[in-house]
């Protein structure tokens, strides 16, 4: 009982409908009772059952054009509540012109185009700047993972259509009929994926800059030409904002990528001015390295023993020992700053990780911080660049340095998830922690909370770390420490360390 | 006697290297710079020459060119402070015999110095 209250549209639709068969059956009966007898007399003319089944067959044939006259003679008396549909939707329209965010915009008009209508699906088809095809920006009546798939190539039959017909409403039924049925079957597919009956285009002066694709609840649903003409009065407007919102979004494209390069250029100044330095540094102290470290090695080698007692050999074995661990720094130092271009290769992550922790062990100490780690299972070699995965570990163990200040612990694990096949870097610090309004920022160029830095690093990490599909995030509250989670897919390295590339690094570093 | 030049542009450097040769009983040369090295290079023939690549002037690069055109049964150790991987190519490429960096393990030089000598007179 309770579906005629709440379809009441559609009953009165019905009882119009056999209102009107009633009185055409009614008349047809009487004419066809009378009428051919009277031409005609035939003894089996004037059977009723011949009479009933021309009456049957007129009835059929004007059902459909009485049902959807019924319909549209509904709609007009149920005009109060069209009206009000068009009302809020030209409302919205004056709302959309303040939105210059594309995904906003496209929320905001399927879904209350969607439920003004009371519409089964919606969606808002608009150019992919980066394809060069058309994709859904937002759907009403979809799975988001669902529209995220479709695709219009350019030169789809559905586009091809509406750039022919300009800013006429597309309804499938009628189009697809009059095409050829192979053509037919090109352009079903085409409104099938995008699971619509209609399309509005959506046109700024001639160029297209979008559909509004939709399909009713009912199935045998009509709209008439006063509907078309409001739809095309909506479409303008929106065309317009959506062409906007396009440009802000290639705008701001256009922006983040200036800004990346800009980073970048400062970066590998910054760089480029360190390796000369260290360069330098590394000639100047290693010449008088050398010569102390030369002159106590030709006492301690000495044949003749006489002058030596064990005291002198203790100190002298200690000048050894320390210049070689002078030397050591200024190496590490210009193996960080050097060849920032330097090819792809097989890397161990925990042995960079251990050369990493070694360049800062000496200030972390003077700042009493102490460094541990842990390893668990195997971490299977890294395809890639050394110094760009070096500046990774450096600038989050630097990160937490400075967070720290001095007296705490930073903690370092690493893991690998040999199902997903991913391997797993979280870098923990006992530091101040950072305000939660800071963490959505922290990955940004130009960020900083210090008044010294320039706040590129974590903003090059996480460039770095997303230049290897991998991906890194923070977690952290004021005053309780923080957390960097860095996570890099597996990549299999596509060529081994070959045995000449050994050889150098051993010849580097003659073991003493 | 085996014979032994050390090139490199710090005297005191030069000096340490020629004392520990010097006890070990090699004849010992020292040259500072680049074309005073080829000079000695063919006066004394030695057979092994320590060469620095940082000298002003002629660089040690251009120094082994030189040598391993003109004497290439000659062996080369490049000694420098510090180089980049592809320097260290280029080394090894223009025919190098080993590469090792400042400041010096004088026990590992010299086994590798009485190598190259074992190397030659075994060929000989």
């Amino acid at each position: 009982m309770s579906f005629y209250f709440k379809k009441r549209k559609v009953v009165a639709r019905k009882i119009l409908v056999g209102a009107a068969l009633f009185l055409t059956g009614a008349v047809s009966f009487y004419l066809f009772s009378r009428l051919p007898a009277r031409f005609f007399p035939s003894p089996w003319l004037s059977q009723p059952l011949f009479t009933v089944f021309l009456m049957t067959a007129l009835c059929l044939v004007v059902y459909k054009p009485l049902d959807s006259f019924c319909s549209q003679f509904l709609k007009n008396y149920f005009f109060k509540k069209k009206s009000f549909r068009h009302i809020t939707l030209m409302n919205l329209t004056e709302e959309l012109a303040l939105i210059l965010d594309l995904n906003e915009l496209a929320n905001l008009v399927v879904n209350t185009f969607g439920e003004v209508m009371q519409l089964k699906s919606v969606a808002l088809v608009v150019p992919s700047r980066v394809r060069g095809d058309f994709e859904i920006a937002s759907a009403f009546g979809w799975n988001v993972s669902d529209y995220r798939r479709v695709r219009l190539p350019q030169d789809s039959p559905l586009l091809q259509m509406v750039r022919e017909n300009g800013t006429h409403v597309i309804v499938r039924d009628r189009v697809v009929r009059m095409l050829a049925w192979q053509e037919a079957n090109k352009l079903t597919h085409d409104f099938e994926s995008l699971r619509c009956r209609w399309v509005i285009p959506l046109f700024v002066k001639k160029e297209l800059t979008g559909l509004i694709a939709f399909s009713a609840q009912v199935p045998d649903a009509v709209f008439d030409e006063s509907d078309f003409h409001f739809f095309r009065e909506f479409a303008a407007p929106v065309a317009t904002y959506i062409h906007n919102a396009l440009s802000v979004q290639e705008l701001r494209l256009a922006n983040s990528e200036l800004q990346d390069i800009q980073s970048q250029l400062i970066q590998s100044t910054k760089i480029k001015a360190i390796e000369q330095l260290a360069t330098g540094i590394a000639h100047e102290i290693h010449n008088p390295l050398t010569i102390i470290s030369g002159k106590a090695q030709v006492l301690l080698l000495k044949k003749d023993r006489a002058h030596m007692n064990d005291q002198v050999e203790e100190v002298l074995k200690t000048i050894v020992k320390q210049t070689k661990r002078a030397a050591d720094i200024t190496r590490k130092l210009l193996m960080f700053s050097q060849g920032s271009g330097a090819p792809k290769e097989s890397l161990r992550l925990e042995q960079i990780l251990e050369d990493t922790i070694a360049l800062v062990s000496y200030q972390t100490s003077l700042d009493g911080i102490e460094i541990t780690k842990s390893l668990r299972g195997t971490i299977p070699a890294l395809y890639g660049n050394v110094h760009e995965l070096r500046e990774v570990f450096l600038n989050l163990i630097l990160n937490a340095v400075q967070s720290i200040g001095s007296q705490g612990k930073i903690h370092i694990d690493m893991n690998y998830h040999a199902r997903d096949e991913i391997i797993d870097i979280q870098i923990s610090d006992t530091g101040q922690g950072i305000e939660a309004e800071h963490i959505d920022k922290l990955f940004n160029p130009f960020f900083t909370t210090r008044h010294d830095a320039v706040g590129l690093g974590l903003f090059v990490t996480k460039q770095i770390v997303h230049r290897y599909g991998g991906s890194i995030r923070a977690e952290s509250r004021k005053g309780a420490g923080s957390l960097f989670i860095v996570r890099f897919p597996y990549l299999e390295a596509s060529k081994p360390i070959s045995s000449a590339e050994e050889k150098v690094s051993l010849t580097l570093f003659p073991e003493t | 006697m085996s014979k032994l030049l050390v090139v490199d542009d710090e005297v005191e450097i030069c000096d340490f290297l020629k004392a520990f040769f010097e006890e070990r009983e090699f004849d010992v040369r020292t040259a500072h710079n680049g074309p005073e090295a080829l000079q000695m290079i063919q006066a004394e023939l030695p057979q092994v020459v320590l060469l620095d690549i940082h000298m002003p002037g002629m660089d040690g690069m251009n120094v082994l060119r030189q040598i391993k055109k003109d004497f290439p049964r000659t062996k080369v150790i490049m000694v420098t402070a510090i180089e980049t991987r592809e320097k260290i190519e280029e080394a090894m490429r223009l025919g190098a015999d080993n590469y090792i960096t400042k400041p010096l393990s004088l026990e590992y030089l010299e086994k590798d110095v009485q190598d190259k000598i074992e190397l030659l007179t075994g060929n000989r």
